[in-house]
């Protein structure tokens, strides 16, 4: 085959592929976004008129907006726990060597590599017996926990990257410059990972915001949105739903293009 | 250059920051799996956990057929899953790698917003896209193909697309960084000797991102045995996998012994063919 056929191709093939992938990952977002514009009240098409009046009725939907609330509760608390917890485990995992290392790090990353729905399962068999003998149902209370089990293992792996990049001769300069250890974390340690535990808080409230497996085994009768809608999919849908997904979908863009706009900056202080 | 510094256990430095995360995953991992296992052993009596050691759920499960049909179902349709990222990722995370230099960090956002979305409300966007009714027929019928062209919502192949969706991004990411971190003088010095842009992928790239190929594998398939929306939403239900199974005997049967001991058959046989599956790759690499 000749050299520069084969580059013309492995270009049509790439550029081909990479567009073809990117109009497969919108597809389902923007039929939803198009479906949460249907005016009559049923998902098909064609649409009997424009209209926003679904997202009119979203907003006075009592259980909708409680939804959205518990929702925010558990991502809120779910990212500022799980993020502490991984940012401390990375600088363990990366920058210590001790008895136990490769333990610690297994131990601490498992959650990663288990199917959540059976991690939602096992923990909900926990809280049950647990319930059982210390008189607690599972509610927001669990769900945050559960959150935090799947969560933190994601922002140790994210934080890691940072800790990687992290020269520890910085550190020694400021203790040897008389600063005490909590000195030392509150004026180097925490400003040059921050960039890191900045992205990683960004992606755990994401992925808390955008649970279902963990919320629905976890939070008893308390709904967040992915549990609202899905079992809003089961009862037979409105022009509701998708209307509810589309509000979704700003905070997740709003946090993903902030997260890429902090990256560039991160490489340059670093 | 070597970052790390040696610490002991008795050093506030190390179990400090180490302590919250072994604290979480020994109380909210590793015990609930022990007890999980513990509860395999008991009964169900009117609803009600008994605790009675016994062996009757594990004769029950290795009696029926019927559980290890829809186990062997799910590891086809995870390995399936697995084979098409790979086969997608591979080109992506290359270009990605190589080329768009330009629009790079737009693409990875856009990549990013995708994954990250709620998989509850993107597997409803699928069952709105390819319903009789739906997106899919109405532009196409506007092309003037026949009324309902697209008709493989609830079958298997709409469960697939559905776990390909959701799982390619773990591929692409994984690979991407394999692919990133080769060092680009190799793929030069393979142009240099009169290697096309083919032969140079498949003899150098392809081998060193055996990494990232392998870690996308095993994640996804991880991730995949465990797949409950997609059957229950895209595939409507029809063909059960393992996690719906075990979801139904928790809620609708109240069994939680047969539960937990299917919990745990899936886990060991998905773990079992990551082994299995390492070995015959390491002894493949072993042979060259």
């Amino acid at each position: 085959m000749n050299h520069r056929f084969e580059s013309a191709l492995a270009n049509v093939i790439l550029y081909g592929a990479m567009a073809a992938v990117l109009v497969f990952f919108y597809i389902p977002i923007f039929t939803l976004i198009a479906f949460s514009f249907q005016e009559g009240r049923f998902l098909t098409l064609p649409f009997d008129g424009v209209s926003l009046k679904w997202y009119g009725a979203l907003f006075k939907s009592g259980p909708a907006l409680t939804a959205l609330w518990n929702s925010t509760i558990i991502a809120a608390f779910a990212t500022v726990i799980a993020t502490s917890i991984g940012a401390m485990a990375a600088i363990v995992a990366v920058r210590y060597r001790f008895t136990g290392k490769r333990a610690f790090q297994g131990l601490a990353g498992a959650p990663l590599a288990f199917p959540q729905l059976l991690l939602g399962i096992v923990l909900l068999l926990w809280f049950s017996v647990l319930g059982r003998w210390f008189g607690f149902n599972t509610g927001l209370v669990t769900a945050i926990i559960g959150h935090i089990v799947y969560i933190a293992p994601f922002a140790m792996v994210i934080v890691a990257v940072q800790v990687y990049n992290f020269d520890p001769v910085l550190e020694d300069a400021a203790r040897d410059c008389g600063a005490s250890t909590w000195e030392v974390y509150r004026h180097v340690t925490i400003p040059l990972l921050w960039p890191g535990i900045f992205s990683a808080a960004i992606f755990a409230f994401l992925l808390s915001w955008g649970n279902f497996y963990i919320t629905y085994s976890l939070a008893g009768s308390t709904r967040t949105i992915p549990t609202f809608i899905f079992s809003g999919i089961a009862v037979g849908s409105s022009p509701l739903y998708p209307a509810i997904a589309t509000v979704v979908f700003i905070p997740g863009i709003l946090l993903v293009v902030l997260a890429n706009r902090f990256r560039p900056k991160a490489a340059a202080t670093a | 250059m070597d970052m790390e510094v040696s610490r002991s256990w008795r050093d506030p430095e190390l179990w400090v920051k180490a302590l919250p995360s072994v604290i979480l995953q020994t109380t909210c991992f590793l015990a609930p799996l022990v007890m999980t296992f513990v509860l395999t052993f008991q009964k169900t009596q009117n609803f009600q956990l008994n605790w009675t050691w016994n062996l009757a759920t594990w004769t029950d499960v290795f009696s029926k057929p019927h559980y290890w049909t829809i186990l062997g179902h799910t590891l086809v349709m995870a390995v399936a899953c697995v084979a098409v990222c790979i086969v997608i990722a591979l080109p992506i995370a290359y270009g990605l790698a190589t080329r768009f230099k330009r629009l790079d960090s737009e693409i990875k956002v856009l990549i990013t917003f995708a994954f990250i979305t709620d998989a509850t409300l993107k597997t409803f966007g699928w069952v709105l896209f390819l319903d009789k009714k739906g997106a899919a027929n109405y532009l196409l019928m506007q092309m003037g193909f026949p009324p309902e062209t697209v008709a493989f919502l609830f079958t298997d192949w709409a469960t697939l697309l559905g776990m390909v969706y959701n799982l390619l991004p773990f591929a692409i990411f994984t690979i991407y960084l394999s692919i990133d971190n080769i060092d680009r003088s190799l793929i030069l010095a393979a142009y240099d000797a009169g290697a096309g842009k083919f032969r140079a992928f498949w003899e150098v790239t392809l081998p060193l991102s055996r990494p990232g190929i392998w870690a996308g594998s095993v994640l996804i398939f991880l991730l995949g045995v465990g797949v409950f929306l997609e059957p229950k939403v895209l595939g409507g239900g029809k063909s059960p996998m393992s996690a719906e199974l075990i979801r139904q005997t928790f809620e609708t049967r109240v069994n939680w012994p047969l539960g937990a001991a299917l919990t745990l058959v899936l886990m060991a046989v998905a773990i079992f063919v990551v082994l299995l599956f390492s070995r015959v790759a390491g002894m493949r690499k072993a042979g060259q």
